[in-house]
């Protein structure tokens, strides 16, 4: 049982604004991401909600309580590292059980708690080896058995998983969610995989240098992106930017009409994502196919339209083209976006 | 014809190694294996080894009994160990202040501790002789420790520094999650961490020490405060060397070292650190 409350947090490092203004407040059991570009903050807002950074201004609320002025290990918060941070000279039960001792916990207890920890996590075999005799999962395994023991009112993951090879990240993916399930914490997970971010959300927030861009869920972001930052971040293959036309409550590409728009007339931004893409023999995307990407199931073009721009539409695994090809693509006009000269969203 | 120019290659760098390693140890192995024939030997046979008449005690005997050699080498020891401890202790404490906290002046501080490492701390004997005889400390053994502990500290925080600098903020961070003082993070965290370290140190810091004899003969010169390398003096008399007795204290004064270096050595090699983080 636990919330959490940004307000007004700000953060400074010398004279540079690292963190503008923050405000936020996470639910009970909310899986919050937070996905940004490298460099917009995401490590540092953590740091600060952790308390192992201080704030320039602003309050920091765990469950009601002003914590800001607290050291770390009062918050009843854990912390996940990008690089496990696991003691090298103990062996994993040591690692697990090792704040608790140092808590004073008592021994039947810690007892209890490491081997709760173990049995969620499979790591019952490797209670006595050392991490480094562990393979990269293992090791980010025991970092969360780690912040589990403690049981913590509020979990922080900062990239956990950006050091693990494909196939494992996505394996402990789903192991993450899993524990959220079954444990049903607060929890902030910071990525620049918006995979990740998609698939784990509760909500996202998305930030860019220091400042929250969007909040929402994943399917609102996806769907109702607030800006073309949060459309171009959101979503893979990246969404579509093309430089169109506005005239009559139309939106024109080399003037054939996509979608209708309520947009003044004028140059505007015309978002399209590359999967809402179809081949149609009457569509407004007209163009040559530069590469052509097979994959299977799916196939990728690469498009260079008629006026130089180019795009890439994501298409079903049916379809064969030949670099020079003449392609011609549709879309449904409610799958379009609109973006204006500041680069906010036009609601259609 | 590559494998045998690759096979020529490794015999020719083991030859420059080898003849190396020999140079380096002649002078030793004279040393030792002189130390353990007669006067008359010594010098009619240096290169000799010491079988059948040549063979003689002696020297061991007239060290070990006749003289305060054993005094003189728990001097020696004492002196040592102790300033090591201390060099190892603040120096890297010193190197944790400066490379983990950001504070003002941080980068003047560590500049200021490093410094030393340029002015040979020799050149302020007279003033270190005035204080220590003001403080009282003349002739006493506290006075070679305080000299050593300042002697090697620039050196020891500099190392100390550059490793320390390398230590993953993320376990430094994670052990105060789990609420450990700072403290508790420096000597149960970053300490076990920088083992090898602490070895390189030490060899290096401890070797000096050792060998000075220029501090002992300064600061305390007394009978009771002598350290090895000045208790052999003894047996260099003005008319007469005792040669098989100088040789012999030489070669039991070479042992802490080498007990020293192998016991680091394993240290020295082996890195920790694999397994901490990401690798
Ligand atoms: N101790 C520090 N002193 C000065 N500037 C810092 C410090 N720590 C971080 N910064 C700056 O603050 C900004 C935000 O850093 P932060 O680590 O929070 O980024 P991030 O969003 O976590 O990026 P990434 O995705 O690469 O981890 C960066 O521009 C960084 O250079
Ligand atoms: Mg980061």
């Amino acid at each position: 049982m636990a919330t959490l409350e940004l307000k007004g947090v700000e953060k400074f490092f010398g004279a540079t604004q690292v963190i503008h203004d923050m405000n936020l407040s996470v639910a009970d059991g909310e899986l919050v991401v937070f996905v940004g570009p490298s460099g917009c903050g995401k490590s540092t807002l953590l740091r600060m909600i952790a308390g192992l950074e201080t704030l320039s201004s602003g309050e920091i609320h765990i469950d009601g309580q002003r914590v800001d002025y607290q050291p770390p290990s009062n918050r009843g918060i854990a912390m996940v590292f990008q690089s496990y941070a696991l003691y090298p000279h103990k062996d994993v039960r040591g690692n697990l059980g090792f704040s608790l001792k140092h808590d004073k916990v008592e021994k039947s207890e810690i007892d209890r708690r490491v081997n709760i920890a173990a049995d969620i996590l499979g790591l019952q075999d490797l209670m006595s080896r050392k991490p480094r005799e562990l393979s990269g999962g293992q090791r980010q395994r025991v970092a969360i058995g780690r912040a589990i023991v403690r049981e913590p009112k509020v979990f922080l993951f900062d990239e956990p998983l950006s050091n693990l090879d494909a196939a494992l990240r996505v394996h402990m993916r789903v192991e993450i969610l899993k524990l959220h399930q079954r444990l049903k914490n607060t929890m902030i997970y910071v990525t620049h995989d918006q995979v990740e971010a998609m698939t784990l959300a509760d909500r996202i927030v998305v930030f860019r240098a220091g400042k929250v861009e969007q909040i929402g869920t994943p399917l609102e972001l996806y769907r109702t992106p607030a800006n073309r930052f949060v459309a171009g971040f959101i979503g893979s293959p990246a969404m579509n930017f093309l430089n169109a036309d506005c005239k009559d409550g139309k939106v024109l590409l080399n003037d054939r009409e996509v979608c209708r728009s309520t947009h003044p007339d004028g140059p505007t931004t015309l978002g399209v994502r590359p999967e809402h893409l179809q081949v149609d023999k009457q569509g407004p995307f007209q163009g040559s196919v530069q590469v052509f990407e097979h994959l299977g199931g799916e196939a990728f073009v690469h498009l260079n339209l008629a006026d130089g721009q180019t795009m890439v539409a994501k298409l079903d695994g049916e379809h064969q083209f030949r670099p020079g090809d003449s392609c011609q693509l549709g879309i449904a006009a409610d799958k379009c976006h609109v973006f204006d000269n500041d680069g906010l969203r036009v609601a259609s | 014809m590559r494998r045998i120019q690759d096979r020529l290659g490794s015999v020719g760098i083991h030859a420059i190694l080898l003849s190396w390693t020999l140079l380096a140890l002649f002078p030793l192995a004279l040393i030792v294996v002189n130390s353990f024939k007669t006067r008359k030997a010594i010098f009619g046979d240096p290169l000799g080894l010491p079988t059948g008449k040549a063979l003689s005690l002696k020297g061991y005997e007239s060290v070990m009994t006749n003289s305060d050699f054993p005094m003189f080498f728990g001097n020696s020891l004492i002196v040592t160990c102790v300033s090591l401890f201390f060099i190892l202790l603040f120096g890297a404490m010193a190197a944790h202040a400066v490379s983990e906290y950001r504070f003002k002046g941080n980068t003047f501080i560590s500049i200021y501790l490093i410094l030393g490492i340029m002015v040979p701390i020799r050149l302020g004997t007279v003033a270190l002789l005035n204080l220590i005889v003001d403080m009282g400390l003349a002739n006493t053994l506290t006075a070679l420790i305080l000299v050593y502990t300042a002697q090697g500290l620039p050196i020891a925080i500099f190392i100390f520094t550059e490793f320390l600098r390398s230590v993953s903020r993320e376990i430094k961070d994670s052990a105060r999650i789990d609420g450990l003082s700072e403290y508790r993070i420096f000597f149960e965290v970053v300490i076990p961490l920088v083992r090898p370290v602490i070895a390189t140190v030490a060899v290096f810091s401890m070797i000096p020490i050792w060998n000075d004899l220029w501090f002992p003969l300064i600061l305390s010169p007394g009978e009771e405060t002598r350290t090895v390398t000045l208790g052999v003096q003894q047996f260099i008399g003005q008319y007469t060397v005792q040669w098989g007795s100088v040789l012999a204290a030489l070669s039991v004064a070479i042992l802490p070292v080498l007990i020293m270096y192998v016991i680091f050595s394993r240290q020295l090699i082996r890195g920790i650190t694999s397994g901490a983080v990401k690798g």
